[in-house]
């Protein structure tokens, strides 16, 4: 089992302008913009599971991102 | 160099690997006004790396990447240490040091690069841990700053050896105890960015990553400055979560704790006059600019 972050994309507000969690996680091209839907999502062969876009999101009290088994 | 001579021959494009061509197509090579606005719609000048998840480096990592002004007229002149890991993995033109060597390498290839290319700018920065920075290679450190070597020096502070263990560091605070450092340190934090303003720098600044906007603003500067004038110094906070004893998602935390007002790594730069005289120029010249193009 390993864990890895996935993002709502009813709940992700990155169409207001929203990058918390691409600004801050530490992996490189993980967390992408989909430009068509603009929403964030997890490219996840990429995502080490570290939980900081969770914090990030939950912090800003949009709480779209949730931590997935796989 | 150009772009344009770095560039596949489209006869090898079919058996490029896939992230190479993602860096052709997608990325921010010579694009004037990149910065950390572009991560996530664009290909990022580093790729999987091998640091531990959640590591606050990794974040500094990517937000310097993202805020060098010109990706493709850089090198990266790294040492031993976490950073040493990642540099396989950057897409810019680097080169690994012995441990402390970093500041007279990139002494001695910032002026081959002069001779090489008289009519072209090319950037060297150094990115090394506080052990290369402020223990082991302090002496080359200093004597770059001496010189007055246009280059940029960053030092990821991280107040311990960390990826040996956790051995008392130069950078260390006072007290703290690590894992292989029981008795505690008995010694106050070296205060490298005061040295550093003494010693020549034309631009000093002590941050943490928890804002991107500031440390694309500093790096920015701190390149910009190197080209001109003299030699520019940046500490950065990138705490080793695993040798503080926190979890992968505390490492943000424990970065605007170490920020706050009368913490250690509270904001601060120490410009001197000519820099900060360069440093309105630039912005003058960009708000003419902007000016220009949203008149017309």
């Amino acid at each position: 089992m390993y864990n890895v972050a996935e993002i709502s994309e009813e709940a992700c507000v990155a169409n207001k302008g929203c990058r918390l969690c691409i600004m801050y996680c530490p992996e490189a091209n993980c967390i992408l913009m989909n430009d068509e839907k603009k929403v964030a999502y997890v490219v996840e062969s990429r995502c080490k599971g570290c939980e900081l876009c969770v914090v990030v999101c939950n912090a800003a009290k949009h709480s779209a991102v949730a931590m997935v088994s796989r | 160099m150009g772009k344009e001579k770095i560039q596949i021959n489209e006869e090898f494009w079919d058996i490029m690997p896939d992230d190479y061509k993602d860096l052709v197509t997608h990325s921010t090579y010579g694009k004037t006004d990149r910065g950390w606005k572009d991560v996530g719609s664009s290909t990022e000048l580093i790729a999987e790396h091998s640091l531990c998840a959640g590591c606050p480096e990794s974040i500094a990592f990517r937000h310097i990447m993202a805020s060098i002004p010109a990706p493709e007229d850089t090198v990266m002149v790294g040492s031993t240490g976490c950073t040493s890991l990642v540099f396989p993995m950057v897409a810019v033109h680097n080169i690994h040091s012995l441990f402390g060597n970093q500041n007279a390498v990139a002494t001695g290839l910032k002026r081959a690069l002069n001779v090489r290319f008289p009519d072209k700018t090319k950037d060297v920065i150094v990115l090394a841990g506080d052990g290369a920075t402020v223990d082991i290679g302090l002496d080359m450190t200093l004597q770059s700053w001496f010189r007055g070597e246009k280059f940029t020096t960053i030092c990821f502070d991280n107040e311990l050896y960390a990826n040996t263990g956790g051995q008392e560091s130069g950078l260390m605070q006072k007290g703290f105890v690590a894992k292989m450092a029981p008795v505690g340190k008995k010694f106050e934090k070296v205060r490298l960015p005061e040295i550093a303003r003494e010693s020549g720098c034309a631009y000093v600044a002590v941050l943490t990553t928890s804002k991107p906007s500031l440390v694309e603003k500093v790096v920015r500067q701190a390149v910009l400055i190197a080209r001109e004038i003299g030699p520019t110094y940046l500490q950065i906070y990138t705490p080793c979560i695993l040798e503080i004893g926190k979890q992968s998602m505390e490492g943000l935390q424990e970065m605007r704790d170490a920020e706050s007002a009368g913490e250690r790594f509270k904001f601060r730069e120490y410009v001197t006059p000519e820099a900060q005289a360069f440093i309105d120029e630039v912005a003058a010249k960009k708000k003419a600019e902007k000016l220009a193009s949203t008149s017309n």
